[in-house]
């Protein structure tokens, strides 16, 4: 193909992006409706000193970094499991694994309610057993957040290491154990730290989602438990303060691009040494 | 597998009661008989399904959802694919920098386009939000659309492309009876991603929505919030539904874990 052809064929969806997406978000975080240059470095710099902005964007950065730990706690296992197992089962257990990928978060995270509130299972097992005269306060807390948030992104977990599992040769693991390592030795001194690649992939995949996910938040942590995503759509859409919502946009724009930012860093790195 | 490595095992089967067991419990409490959402539910019946089918809002939204989706993906895939076919077979000069703008929506949270959008085309520029609402899907499938087609391109050999115009192929029909057969499996995977994708969507239609172009997750969202019945539950179910279907048909076409998680088994 020409090299003129070529341009024309890119065009089109060039424009859209840039009209549609690149300029909109650089204009949004310059220069919010209605404020004046600069303005939203002045909010910004407000809220990482307020202790009431800085307390959610903790409770953001604390909750992502505890639903990557137990994604990969309850990932690699299933992963390793499933990357191993000579059974037909593992297809469909694979399946399993990946189709709530494809479900609405809201269908997702609905489960949650049911499960959790004041009339839900947890509630009513205790209170009929009577271990409790009154059903606990478990929806609209950080728990409910950080188990609707793991039941999300553990299938993208799941996927990283399952890929990274498949590429460690098997005949590692029974030269290992012919040689004499346990099962568990094994597994840590071999399967793992030949996984770390997929491990590190799972993790900057599941902190950046569970720092950004709008659904859960809302519908599991509610008004006491804001998170920045739950807090930017409150002064978009409530508020109307768009200084403030763009500086929260920048924030968690931040913490997305600093975790992908280290995690190519650690991928660069693994590939060096 | 269990009875051989318990720690593993046990840790596995927790994994999978986190995933799968809310998703129980939709459906459950979508045949309740009674108007609380509790569990046990209050007696058996297919009520609820009948309130959320003849519910006008969840109706409305619904069709709304439905018509983003197909036109989001249809223009994604009339922009993105002769972009990648560009990107992997013309000499473009800085490739790499075009491709990796085509990805770009990808890095960025969703949130935050949508925020993007609503302030600079909506509020700035007066556009309706039903427009601009268009504009951010079919920016938001974009990458998927670059490079789900793109993985079919890069499989194929460049070769039978100028095999075929050697023997004298027009360039139409290169890319008739060559490029579009190559770009098949591609092209089925990035349409289904991308309408499942786009349907799925919260965090856009969220903050673009409007009276008239609300979305049915985004519906949803705001019925939680007032009432606590089982029609949500029941809506939940009938989606799931149609998406074990659209699963099956992954399936049997090209294989599901090829098309959704991206394994190549």
């Amino acid at each position: 193909m020409r090299s003129r052809t070529t341009s024309l064929l890119v065009l089109p969806g060039l424009a859209l992006l840039v009209l549609g997406f690149l300029i909109p978000s650089l204009a949004m975080l310059f220069s919010p409706p209605g404020t004046e240059t600069g303005e939203i470095f002045v909010r910004l710099g407000e809220m990482i000193t307020d202790p009431y902005e800085l307390r959610i964007i903790g409770r953001t950065v604390a909750i992502g970094l505890v639903v990557v730990v137990v994604s990969i706690t309850l990932g690699f296992p299933i992963a390793y499991l499933l990357a191993r197992s000579q059974s037909r089962w593992a297809g469909v257990l694979l399946a399993l694994a990946i189709f709530p990928l494809l479900l609405s978060n809201v269908v997702r995270t609905f489960g949650w309610l049911v499960i959790l509130g004041s009339n839900g299972v947890i509630g009513q097992l205790l209170t009929g057993l009577g271990v409790l005269e009154e059903a606990p306060q478990l929806l609209y807390t950080e728990l409910a957040i950080v188990l609707g948030l793991t039941q999300l992104f553990l299938p993208l977990a799941i996927i990283s290491c399952y890929s990274a599992v498949s590429q460690v040769d098997a005949g590692l693991d029974d030269a290992a154990r012919g040689l004499g390592a346990s099962r568990t030795r094994t597994f840590w001194d071999v399967v793992v730290p030949l996984s770390l690649p997929g491990l590190v992939v799972a993790a900057t995949l599941v902190f950046a989602g569970s720092v950004t996910a709008y659904t859960t938040p809302y519908l599991l942590g509610g008004s006491s438990q804001r998170m920045l995503s739950t807090q930017l759509f409150s002064y978009s859409s409530v508020t109307i303060d768009w200084a403030g919502a763009s500086a929260t946009a920048m924030i968690m724009t931040f913490l997305v691009f600093l975790v992908s930012g280290l995690s190519s860093l650690a991928a660069r790195r693994g590939a060096t040494s | 597998m269990k009875t051989s490595r318990p720690v593993a095992g046990t840790l596995a089967v927790a994994g999978y009661i986190i995933m799968i067991v809310p998703i129980l419990f939709v459906v459950a409490t979508a045949f309740s008989a009674g108007s609380t959402l509790k569990f046990p539910p209050d007696g058996l019946s297919l009520r609820w399904f009948g309130e959320a089918l003849s519910y006008d809002p969840f109706l409305e939204s619904l069709v709304t959802s439905l018509q983003l989706a197909v036109a989001s993906t249809a223009i994604a895939l009339l922009l993105g694919v002769p972009a990648t076919i560009a990107i992997h077979r013309g000499r473009l000069p800085g490739k790499n920098i075009v491709e990796s703008l085509f990805l770009s929506p990808l890095i960025v949270p969703e949130l935050v386009v949508g925020l993007a959008l609503f302030q600079q085309l909506v509020i700035t520029y007066n556009l309706e939000n039903a427009s601009v609402l268009l504009i951010g899907h079919t920016a938001l499938l974009l990458p998927y659309a670059v490079r789900v087609t793109g993985a079919s391109l890069a499989n194929a050999d460049p070769s039978l492309e100028e095999a075929a115009r050697g023997l004298g192929a027009s360039p139409l029909r290169t890319f008739v009876t060559v490029t579009l057969p190559i770009l098949r499996p591609g092209l089925f995977s990035a349409a289904l991603l991308g309408f499942v994708t786009s349907f799925n969507n919260v965090p856009l239609s969220l903050l673009l929505q409007s009276r008239d172009a609300r979305t049915l997750p985004v519906t949803m969202l705001d019925y939680v919030q007032q009432s606590y019945d089982p029609m949500v539950a029941a809506t939940s179910t009938l989606i799931l539904g149609a998406t074990v279907v659209i699963a099956i048909i992954a399936e049997r076409t090209l294989g599901f874990a090829k098309i959704f998680g991206g394994i190549n088994r």
